[in-house]
């Protein structure tokens, strides 16, 4: 791949197939033939429940590697990568939204946001200047030391969205982020993710047609298939 | 550095979880300083018998056991042996014994001491390292001699009623004239002894014993002749000079004893206690570690999602790992402190209890009952022993987590978020 293709398609997957055993038998939880994805935007990938959509998203993660085919991000071959480099990846690359927020209790909105950058080794002062910046994006800079149970949903995913962000990475992949939120929220999250996709990729996995609607581009799996990509009506 | 601290935050979330687990671990940690307490009594009794029965030897008159009233058995070193004996060479010490039999019922008796106030008080059969411990009242002093005062064992004390833990200086009555089938009856007349103290030897027989100002036995017992004479060398590697010297100064009139096969028996006894007491520590330790490996390992449980979380957001294993050994670390320390503060409450209490159930059953009959006493334990607060709590805490919650942290490490980000 030259580095215009690098450019260009900022993720690749080729022939890539993820199984799982259960019990006796194998299932097949993601088989794609080829899929690019741009460097910039927002990306919902879409399809019902066990069409593959999350155990696309952890391989674009590299939270999982695939059981054959090769999947490319950000120029990074992810399954020649050691579990030291995957982590690496994480990091540095990817920041995850999931859809139950996934604060740590114990630690306020702050502390949460600014721990990504602890793994990176940021200094103290800077890693306290940006968690705040970034709350101050999301809307939640007076909010900054409270802990999530004294937040509502919406304001944790907002400081999910903030934690993703830290360490300014490339890739935001969200994981259904608005599948336990009222509607007003998940609104708002979705304005907040497109703000955000601006600079970056953001893949969303939804199962909420509506609000797929409101991305840039549509990639639809069922079966573990990719059965249509393309531009959502909102970007047309 | 920062996972750490994460990790010692992370013990305090559920105070509970924090006090219930800490209080498990903190009676595994009060049992081991109890073990650790009884362990350093034993030492440093064995440590005084080494000392002191080393570079001494014991004097009776040839083929007698020396006391006044023993029948068939009642020979004694002149008084002049005192003197020739402490002018061989090496010599540096001489303590002369007398001692007279008091029956009791049963055909038991006790053995009535005549010493200089001031000198090593030696128990009858493996107790030559002598000076047991005070338990009540106060040791028999150099302003003490020409008086009719005494210190009594705890079990002769028994036959006297006289209680260690309500004492008061009380009176008992000897009588040379008492005797029975190895007693035989001397002249003269019943004489008050203050008893001013009573100790604990750690047997029985040791414990039956009463030590007065020698010139006080006298009056008592009509005699001027030595039962035992103790001979304290200046090193142990010139006692067999001594034993030589004597042999020249007294001929055979006496039998030269080196008690060191009385030394060897309570060093076998030392020796059980201690191996009892490393067997409760290694127990209560484990105890320990189990506590906290099935804590973890529950912990790891309820925090899955969390820990796939961190491993998401990058956060390497290493890192992973370092805040949940922390956690137990943590949580091992607060229970050790806490079974630490035990320990000065109320290790006083029921050590005896603890002693009874684990050591005693392992002693011989005559020990089973006493030794306890003799141990001069310590509850008290120090700094190497906080250290040691400390540092066995950590080894004990590393160990105790490792199993739960390999699985942490080896643990999928997918599979921790499964639930997601």
């Amino acid at each position: 791949m030259n580095k215009q293709n690098v450019e260009r398609a900022f993720i690749e997957l080729n022939n890539v197939m993820k199984e799982y055993r259960r019990g006796a038998d194998i299932v097949v939880a993601l088989d794609l033939e080829h899929l690019e994805i741009d460097a910039r935007g927002l990306l919902g990938v879409i399809g019902p429940s066990g069409s593959g959509k999350s155990t696309l998203l952890h391989l674009l993660g590299a939270m999982d590697r695939p059981t054959r085919g090769t999947v490319v991000v950000a120029g990074q071959e992810l399954e020649m990568l050691k579990p030291v480099e995957l982590t690496r990846f994480r990091r540095e690359t990817v920041g995850f939204v999931f859809q139950s927020f996934n604060l740590i209790p114990n630690l306020t909105a702050a502390e949460n946001v600014a721990l990504p950058m602890e793994f990176t080794g940021r200094p103290k002062e800077e890693r306290r200047r940006r968690a705040l910046e970034l709350l101050e994006q999301v809307g939640l800079g007076h909010r900054a030391k409270h802990r999530p149970h004294e937040l509502s949903g919406g304001e944790q995913q907002r400081v999910a969205i903030a934690r993703a962000l830290a360490n300014d990475p490339r890739l935001i992949l969200a994981d259904e982020p608005t599948g336990n939120l009222d509607s007003q929220s998940g609104q708002m999250i979705y304005k907040l993710l497109k703000e955000i996709a601006g600079e970056r990729l953001v893949i969303v996995v939804t199962h909420d047609l509506r609000l797929s609607e409101r991305v840039d581009r549509v990639v639809e799996l069922q079966d573990g298939r990719l059965i249509s990509q393309e531009a959502s009506t909102s970007r047309r | 550095m920062r996972m750490f601290l994460y990790g010692f935050r992370n013990a305090f979330r559920n105070r509970m979880r924090l006090w219930v687990v800490a209080i498990l671990i903190a009676l595994p940690f009060f049992f081991f300083l109890l073990m650790q307490a009884l362990g350093s009594a034993v030492s440093e009794h064995l440590d005084q018998l080494q000392r002191n029965v080393n570079n001494t030897l014991q004097l009776r008159a040839s083929g007698s056991m020396g006391h006044v009233n023993m029948v068939g058995s009642d020979t004694m070193l002149l008084a002049e042996a005192v003197e020739k004996v402490r002018n061989v060479e090496h010599v540096v010490n001489v303590e002369p014994y007398a001692l007279a039999m008091d029956p009791m019922e049963g055909g038991n008796f006790a053995i009535i001491v005549g010493l200089r106030p001031g000198d090593a008080k030696r128990l009858e059969s493996h107790g030559e390292a002598g000076n047991p411990r005070i338990i009540a009242g106060r040791d028999l002093t150099q302003a003490d001699v020409g008086q009719p005062m005494g210190l009594i064992g705890q079990r002769y004390a028994q036959w006297f009623n006289i209680d260690p833990k309500s004492f008061q200086e009380t009176e008992i009555t000897l009588d040379p004239r008492r005797s029975n089938n190895v007693i035989f009856p001397l002249p003269g007349n019943p004489q008050k002894i203050r008893i001013i103290g009573v100790y604990a030897s750690g047997y029985v027989f040791g414990d039956l014993q009463l030590f007065i100002p020698l010139d006080i036995f006298r009056e008592i017992y009509p005699t001027d002749g030595i039962s035992w004479l103790f001979v304290t060398v200046d090193e142990a590697r010139n006692v067999a000079a001594v034993e030589r010297g004597i042999r020249e100064a007294l001929g055979d009139s006496a039998d030269i004893i080196a008690p060191k096969s009385g030394a060897a028996f309570e060093s076998s006894i030392a020796a059980t206690l201690n191996r009892v007491v490393r067997g409760g520590i290694a127990l209560t330790l484990s105890l320990a570690g189990i506590v906290i490996f099935f804590t973890m390992m529950i912990v790891a449980g309820e925090r899955i999602r969390e820990i796939g979380t961190l491993k998401a957001l990058g956060a390497s294993n290493r890192g992973i790992v370092a805040q949940f050994v922390a956690e137990a670390v943590a949580l091992s320390a607060v229970g050790a402190t806490l079974g630490f503060v035990f320990f000065t409450l109320l290790s006083g209490l029921v050590t005896r209890r603890v002693f009874t159930l684990t050591a005693a059953p392992f002693l011989p009959a005559e020990y089973r009952e006493t030794l306890f006493e003799s141990l001069n334990l310590s509850f008290g607060l120090s700094s190497p022993l906080l250290l040691l709590v400390l540092v066995t805490a950590f080894a004990v919650a590393v160990l105790g987590s490792s199993y739960a942290a390999w699985k942490i490490a080896h643990l999928s980000p997918v599979e921790a978020l499964r639930d997601e």
